[in-house]
């Protein structure tokens, strides 16, 4: 009996034990992923206020620097441009540096531009586009945490919070390890997205010169 | 219908002539080949355009010299997104690190790996050429599998024309590269001609 006691008491101690360890480690590795950042316990809380504060942004007209690291081959290629966002799914894309091209998001058509050739896509007869339109879309208008697309973890700091996104689905898998958006908290507006893909290469999208609210043409937008 | 009938003819005959009728044996002018030779695109970055039977794709395409003496070829769309990765070792093995489920097919990795291996002049390490005249250039061939991968310049061996693979009839791709280094050319086209395919490559200046 207190064999079968010591014995059951054991296990149960071995359990909290680990499961202390476990937790400790995912914190351990919150903390070793993101330094600086702690992770944010009332995600429901966050996404309520996360959906509010964003709502308020109308527009958003940005400058850009993209940083393409392709970790193997230590090489990096940045590129530059503008941004445009207008509620509700419109987004513009120009590249200005080294090369030019455009890419425009406006409901569920989508323009792309090159020095050779315009190109117009329904997105809806396009599984992937539709998923790269939607993502793009959420993730500046602040509905990427109802996305079924990912599942996410949420980290912050005094100034910043990080919005962990990991695909659930087999076709982003092959894309995407995971994006984190650095979101910030003054005006909930995304600082930068960091797309990191299986291999270990990783672009980065900092944001600049951010204007929130500002008048934007519809012509912006023009397919 | 005695209109169309020879019509026909000439469009069979035309199929079938051979793009190399012309060509003659000749005696092979090592000096020549030395200093034509396509050694290779190196360590560069490109926006580059690919046309294939309607479709247009464009991307960025990165060829890198790597210290182990291979060669890496990735290209990725302008948003950063890798599509592919080839790895074009010194033995002449050949690698995909990466390809994206919509791209891995065998047909399309061999044909696109050929590509490659002409811009990077793979087909022409090894220097066992034949030389052959045709018009006013001068062939300098290396036998492949079914087919032969020339360098191609003028009469005055001044410089590299293009680079070419063909069959023993029929011409089916060649290489075009301009800039005053070869080894980082400022644009390249590759051009298919069994099938409408043309790859155009812009350097880009960092």
């Amino acid at each position: 009996m207190f064999r079968k006691f010591v014995r059951t008491r054991s296990i149960s101690v071995a359990k909290y034990t680990l499961l202390v360890s476990c937790c400790l480690m995912l914190t351990l590795h919150a903390f070793a992923q993101y330094p600086g950042y702690k992770s944010v316990t009332d995600l429901a809380a966050f996404k309520k206020q996360f959906a509010v504060e964003s709502a308020k942004v109308q527009s958003i007209t940005s400058d850009f620097v993209q940083q393409k690291e392709l970790l193997a081959l230590t090489e990096t290629i940045t590129s530059s441009g503008k941004f445009w966002f207008k509620r509700s799914n419109r987004v513009r894309i120009d590249y200005t540096k080294p090369f030019t091209y455009r890419m425009v998001m406006n409901g569920d058509k989508m323009m792309v531009k090159d020095d050779q050739k315009e190109s117009r896509i329904n997105v809806k007869s396009n599984k992937l586009f539709q998923q790269v339109n939607k993502i793009m879309i959420d993730c500046v208008q602040g509905t990427i945490l109802d996305s079924k697309d990912f599942t996410t973890r949420v980290f912050e700091n005094d100034k910043t919070y990080l919005l962990e996104m990991t695909p659930v689905s087999k076709t982003l898998k092959e894309f995407f390890q995971t994006i984190v958006l650095s979101v910030e908290k003054k005006d909930y507006s995304v600082k930068s997205i960091d797309m990191n893909e299986p291999s270990g290469d990783k672009t980065t999208i900092t944001f600049s010169n951010k204007v929130l609210n500002a008048q934007v043409a519809d012509e912006v937008f023009a397919l | 219908m005695k209109f169309l009938h020879c019509s026909i003819a000439l469009l069979l005959f035309a199929a079938c002539a051979s793009d190399y009728k012309a060509r003659k044996p000749v005696a092979n002018d090592k000096a020549c080949a030395e200093k034509i030779k396509p050694t290779g695109i190196k360590t560069a970055w490109y926006t580059t355009h690919i046309d294939v039977i309607g479709k247009h794709i464009s991307g960025l395409l990165l060829v890198k010299q790597m210290p182990d003496s291979s060669k890496r070829v990735v290209f990725t769309n302008e948003a950063g997104v890798t599509f592919l990765d080839f790895e074009f070792r010194a033995d002449g093995s050949f690698q995909v690190k990466q390809v994206i489920k919509q791209l891995d097919k065998k047909a399309v990795v061999q044909l696109l790996r050929k590509d490659f291996e002409l811009m990077l002049g793979i087909p022409f390490r090894k220097g066992v050429y034949e030389a052959w005249q045709m018009n006013d250039e001068r062939y300098f061939g290396v036998p492949q599998k079914k087919e032969t991968a020339y360098f191609i310049t003028g009469a005055d061996c001044a410089s590299l024309r293009r680079i070419e693979l063909g069959s023993k009839r029929k011409k089916k791709v060649t290489v075009e590269m301009w800039g005053n280094n070869l080894t980082t050319p400022d644009s390249v086209k590759v051009k298919h001609y069994t099938f409408n395919m043309v790859i155009g490559l812009k350097k880009i200046e960092r």
